[in-house]
């Protein structure tokens, strides 16, 4: 019975694969020590009653995801700039490529088509880098909270849209890139030297995808600490 | 005694707790009970949370050790920092608590003139 409360629990912890291990065995100790102090004599009776005092561990497992939401949520924070700053030396170093190559040209492609995506490209690429570093800012400013109150729902929030916001500008961004690369090889023809801008190409749409997988943990970390925690935080803190 | 409370002071408690000397999990529950006589009978799985987020703020530290029946068990220690944290939590508490008698007596002698 012990062992399948703290297995459960280390599942709701999956999260975090180091945290659960740990918090696993610290149950066991805990609920096995628990018992021994249990003055019945009928085993399965104070393992019953270990696990009811120890309380509900989807509470348990909200509580830990506060914190780790905490830390993630920053992470996201630092990832957006990072990776916003990756694409940007991904697009600098690209139009530098572009310039001394052999085959091609380092003139625009030319064209409104190109003209238009060349725009958006500027656009939704410096849309992300302000919108990045207010997010990084913002959530930067707050206070670290304990529980996932109201006011730190607000802000996570806040912060989400912000990191919405520059996730879509990062991949407008990106996939223009994309759009004024094959104008490109269109209009050239294909030679080795495409290797380079479509490596790089490459690197940016890594970095987006970086950004939106750390983006889509941190919202299921969110459900999870917010599954129970703000009862929890009346009820205790 | 009412959950809420506690409220803002699970830290202070737990650190309290642990400033007769190291203890797992289990062992600051049962100190919290002794110490309060009872009136703060927390879920237990309460405690974790909050000796882990104490942990990664450095007012303790933790390290793995064997029992007698040779389990693992993570004993849980104050660090300078967090004996430094506690005495000023200590200080404030007393400073508000000291605050919060006045008052009191103070409205009692108002509600009941002599």
């Amino acid at each position: 019975m012990i062992a399948e409360f703290a297995r459960r629990l280390a599942a709701e912890l999956d999260f975090d694969p180091p945290l659960s291990q740990r918090v696993r065995r610290e149950v066991e100790d805990h609920l096995h020590d628990a018992v021994a102090a249990d003055p019945s004599s009928d085993r399965s009776d104070a393992e019953r009653r270990a696990i009811a005092r120890f309380g509900d561990l989807r509470v348990v497992a909200a509580r830990f995801a506060v914190a780790a939401l905490v830390r993630q949520t920053r992470g996201v924070a630092v990832v957006a700039v990072a990776m916003t700053a990756a694409v940007f030396a991904a697009m600098q170093a690209r139009v530098a490529w572009y310039g001394v190559m052999a085959c091609g040209t380092a003139a625009p492609t030319g064209g409104a088509l190109a003209e238009v995506v060349l725009l958006v490209d500027r656009l939704a690429f410096w849309l992300a880098a302000l919108v990045g570093v207010a997010g990084w800012l913002y959530i930067g400013s707050r206070r670290v909270p304990v529980v996932l109150t109201r006011d730190c729902r607000l802000q996570l929030g806040r912060f989400s849209a912000l990191c919405l916001t520059t996730a879509a500008a990062l991949v407008a961004s990106v996939t223009s890139d994309g759009v004024l690369t094959a104008l490109r090889l269109a209009r050239t023809g294909w030679c080795a030297d495409f290797v380079l801008p479509l490596l790089l190409l490459g690197a940016e749409i890594g970095c987006a995808a970086v950004l939106l997988a750390r983006m889509r943990r941190t919202a299921r970390l969110r459900r999870i600490a917010g599954s129970k925690a703000t009862v929890w935080a009346v009820r205790l803190e | 005694m009412e959950g809420q409370m506690l409220k803002g002071h699970l830290d202070m408690i737990v650190l309290a707790a642990l400033s007769s000397g190291p203890a797992h999990g289990y062992a600051v529950i049962e100190e919290i009970k002794r110490r309060s006589t009872g009136a703060f009978d927390l879920p237990e799985g309460t405690i974790y949370p909050v000796l882990h987020r104490l942990e990664e703020a450095g007012l303790l530290a933790s390290k793995w050790s064997t029992t007698d029946a040779g389990r693992q068990r993570r004993v849980y220690a104050m660090t300078r920092r967090g004996e430094r944290a506690l005495r000023q939590q200590r200080a404030t508490w007393m400073q508000f608590s000291g605050a919060v008698h006045a008052l009191l007596d103070g409205s009692r002698r108002w509600n009941h003139p002599a």
